[in-house]
């Protein structure tokens, strides 16, 4: 009683220009707040529970998997530019890695053991489990995916990761399309080759899209392209690739390009010319469905197939909502809105109206 | 077959699992679905075709066209409120004449003819039976002509074409067109806006609607508004213009609310609720003409009904609360008093008072009573005469409330703060245990109910310092 009486009494006595410090106080918590917000990822240094030697040592196993993977080699300088982490903690953990047996140092060449191998791709199979449980069964947008999956490797135990493996249906890939190991350290190696070096006509598909580094990655799923997707190539020049997918033509920068890789159509996949997204599709316009992506995944693929978005279907464009987004669609009779951003996954034909109405 | 061959099998099975790809269980669904498609479209027998310029057609262009899309929408929605807000007056008016000014005498003499003790007297009659007559009075009214009227909306095939329209903005604040629609809802009662919200798939759009929901200004807070709108907002212009700048300000705590809904949907997508809209498909059902009958019957018995029962369930101990904390005395002061001293310092802080913060404590049941409490603790604290301690009442005329609460030391600050914090305070008892109900979490349901009242403080807060610096 007595405390709000006197807190009372002393905002009274204060000139009421001070009151004015109250609303510039809470408007600089905001703006503390928002820069938090805005470089969380570079500020997680002063966070001192995010680099425990634990995590120190798991990133630096999987850092020598990969480059032992591409066969190159690395020396104390490099894991700790690649880290960002200083060269003096890098060596001290090193130290305690080389005790227990998870590397080898031979000269200024750090290389995995047999257990260190095995470590790597168990920490692996969580990364790339927790990136496919993230697709499957929440709402995160997928540019969050790798972050997200960055601390969580860390975070759990191998039988969690069992479990979400069986939870999960044994996916055998992530959704970047990479392999997941199994539980054994079994995992075949990647046969894409990149998108860069293909002639031109050739067709194909993009069997992997590397998630690292992210402004590289940001800028290719604004393009909106998934694995998955049919590719044709329409120019391969030394700096850049233009190809078409799904009714676009691309154009992407070689050092971007190469980040894709694909692989030629199998004996059952043949490119469809005119296959487009249903988001292209104008008002009065009709249209045949081709399939969904496979970028739409989990509940929201059951839920458009459930509603009747099936290979074969006919459907029209109806009218647009006030910002032309939802759209609302007729097939079979009925009358469904979506917005764009999932008409996009679904991939159609634009055909002349049959009357029939049959294929 | 032999232990070894199965281990072969099982090998092989594994190794081919690396070759088939991620989506062999997708797209084997999806072929036998297409067959089945096809088999049925092959077999199906079309009468006639769909006519393209039928009248369900122009009217879907007009009601969803960019044009007249959201003014059709706004008066629909205000028209339904007026009619709501005028045609209760009348009904509640006559059941308060019931209840209050012919039951509650007879019952008083009553149980002077059989001997009870006045506080037992009192703690039933003037406390529990005064709080259920209230709640009753002012709640079922308003409910029973918004929830069929909102149906017969939702029968025609209206309603998902709101959705339609309004998920744009939704959408940018991370949330699911459906929620326009929960959101509406709210304004009849918030416990059935939060029920509603089961139309809405994905759990993590449907949590949001639910925390929000609070912010459509309901049916129990609408006639707070009105009062206070009019005594303090009215009053700063000449007669003709006041009822017109009162509704200005009624329906602007409204839209803020509506500003609410759509500021924090926005934020707890971006914090506690990351993510995209996993989920969104809207059926547009074809209009058809409303059966009024089964309307009527539904409306009534499932939402107003269920809601009104719920909200007698919390009232009645709320009355007796009230009643306790008037009649028992520490010393010289009621309880009540006491409780006032302490909050006041706490109350001006944020421009309010001890009254309001009391009353809003007490009146947690059911916001109808927040006024009623108000006055009965304004004249209790000022030691006037009301209707007697405990004894909630009303005013036969707005001049003579506006008189009272001037006594009791109110302003226009004080009349704009409580109209802000009507709007942003926590939800009702009966839409705290319906969000328990739905989510089945407490967790969440203490953030929904704390949330609103901790961004009330603080928009109360600082409207209070920017009037202080501008006097």
């Amino acid at each position: 009683m007595s405390l709000f009486l006197e807190m009372k009494q002393l905002f009274a006595a204060m000139p009421p220009l001070l009151n004015l410090g109250y609303v510039l106080l809470v408007f600089s918590i905001l703006l503390v707040v928002f820069i938090l917000k805005k470089y969380q990822y570079s500020l997680r240094w002063l966070l001192p529970f995010k680099n425990t030697e634990k995590s120190i040592t798991e990133d630096l196993l999987k850092q020598l998997y990969h480059v032992a993977s591409s066969r190159r080699t690395t020396d104390f300088k490099m894991l700790s530019g690649a880290l960002k982490i200083p060269e003096r903690k890098i060596l001290k953990i090193v130290e305690s890695m080389t005790q227990n047996g998870l590397i080898k140092i031979s000269g200024s060449h750090i290389t995995l053991t047999e257990t260190g191998r095995n470590y790597a791709l168990s920490i692996i199979r969580i990364h790339r489990l927790w990136e496919k449980y993230l697709s499957e069964k929440t709402g995160f947008d997928k540019s969050l995916w790798h972050d997200l999956a960055e601390t969580k490797e860390h975070q759990l135990s191998n039988e969690e990761a069992e479990q979400l493996y069986e939870e999960l249906g044994r996916p055998r890939f992530d959704p970047h399309g990479d392999p997941i190991p199994t539980a054994l350290g079994e995992m075949i190696s990647e046969t894409g080759t990149s998108i860069a070096g293909i002639p031109k006509d050739t067709v194909a598909k993009i069997i992997h899209i590397e998630d690292e580094p992210r402004s590289i990655y940001r800028q290719i799923i604004k393009e909106k392209l998934h694995i998955g997707a049919h590719v044709k190539i329409l120019a391969s020049e030394n700096h850049h690739v233009i190809f078409e997918s799904e009714g676009h033509s691309i154009q992407l920068s070689t050092v971007v390009a190469s980040n894709i890789q694909v692989v030629p159509l199998s004996s059952q996949e043949v490119y469809e010319e005119g296959k487009v997204r249903l988001s292209s599709l104008i008002e009065g316009e009709h249209a045949t469905i081709l399939g969904i992506s496979t970028e739409c995944r989990g509940a929201n693929r059951r839920r458009l197939l459930d509603l009747g978005f099936i290979k074969g279907t006919l459907l029209t464009l109806e009218y647009m909502g006030p910002n032309q987004n939802p759209r609302a669609y007729r097939l079979r009779n009925t009358l469904i809105a979506l917005r764009n951003d999932q008409a996009d996954f679904i991939l159609i034909e634009k055909t002349q109206y049959d009357r029939t109405g049959s294929l | 077959m032999k232990e070894e061959d199965t281990q072969d099998l099982l090998d092989l099975a594994s190794e081919l699992r690396w070759e088939v790809g991620e989506n062999f269980h997708d797209t084997l669904v999806e072929g036998i679905y297409a067959d089945a498609a096809q088999i049925a479209q092959k077999t199906e027998i079309k009468q006639g075709e769909p006519n393209p310029y039928s009248f369900e057609r122009k009217l879907d262009q007009v009601l969803t066209s960019k044009k007249y899309g959201f003014p059709i929408m706004i008066l629909i929605l205000s028209i339904i409120l007026w009619l709501t807000i005028q045609g209760a007056n009348y009904p509640s008016g006559l059941l308060a004449n019931f209840f209050l000014e012919f039951l509650h005498p007879i019952l008083k003499t009553g149980a002077t003819h059989i001997g009870l003790p006045w506080w037992l007297d009192g703690f039933l009659i003037d406390g529990v039976y005064l709080a259920l007559g209230w709640v009753i009075s002012v709640m079922l009214p308003p409910m029973a002509i918004f929830f069929p009227m909102f149906t017969l909306l939702e029968d025609f095939g209206y309603l998902p074409r709101v959705a339609f329209n309004l998920d744009s903005l939704f959408k940018k604040s991370g949330a699911h067109g459906k929620q326009a629609l929960t959101m509406s809802m709210g304004w009849g009662c918030n416990a059935a806006g939060v029920v509603a919200t089961r139309i809405i798939d994905s759990p993590r759009e449907r949590l949001i609607a639910i925390i929000t929901n609070n912010f459509s200004l309901c049916n129990g807070r609408w006639p707070t508004q009105i009062l206070i709108a009019t005594i303090f907002i009215g009053a700063l212009v000449p007669d003709g213009l006041s009822s017109l700048l009162a509704s200005i300000a009624v329906i602007g705590v409204a839209l803020l609310g509506v500003g609410f809904t759509f500021l924090s949907s926005w934020m707890l997508s971006k914090t506690l609720l990351k993510g995209e809209v996993s989920t969104f498909a809207l059926e547009l059902p074809p209009y058809r003409p409303p059966n009024l009958w089964t309307t009527l019957y539904t409306s009534l018995i499932d939402r107003t009904l269920i809601v009104l029962w719920r909200a007698m369930v919390f009232a009645a101990p709320a009355g007796a609360v009230i009643w306790l904390i008037s009649n028992i005395y520490v010393g010289d002061l009621s309880l009540a008093n006491i409780t006032i001293d302490w909050m006041d310092g706490f109350g001006l802080f944020f421009g309010l008072n001890g009254v309001i913060l009391l009353a809003y404590v007490v009146a947690i049941p059911a916001n109808e009573i927040v006024i009623p409490t108000i006055l009965m603790l304004t004249v209790a604290h000022l030691n006037l005469i009301g209707a007697g301690d405990g004894v909630m009442f009303e005013l036969e005329s707005t001049t003579e409330t506006a008189a009272l609460l001037r006594a009791g030391g109110w302003t226009l600050l004080t009349g704009i703060n409580l109209m802000l914090f009507s709007l942003l305070h926590n939800p009702c008892s009966t839409t705290i245990y319906t969000i328990y109900q739905e989510t089945k979490s407490w967790k969440w349901t203490v953030f929904a109910s704390i949330m609103p009242v901790v961004l009330g403080f603080l928009v109360t807060f600082l409207v209070t310092q920017i009037w202080q610096v501008f006097h």
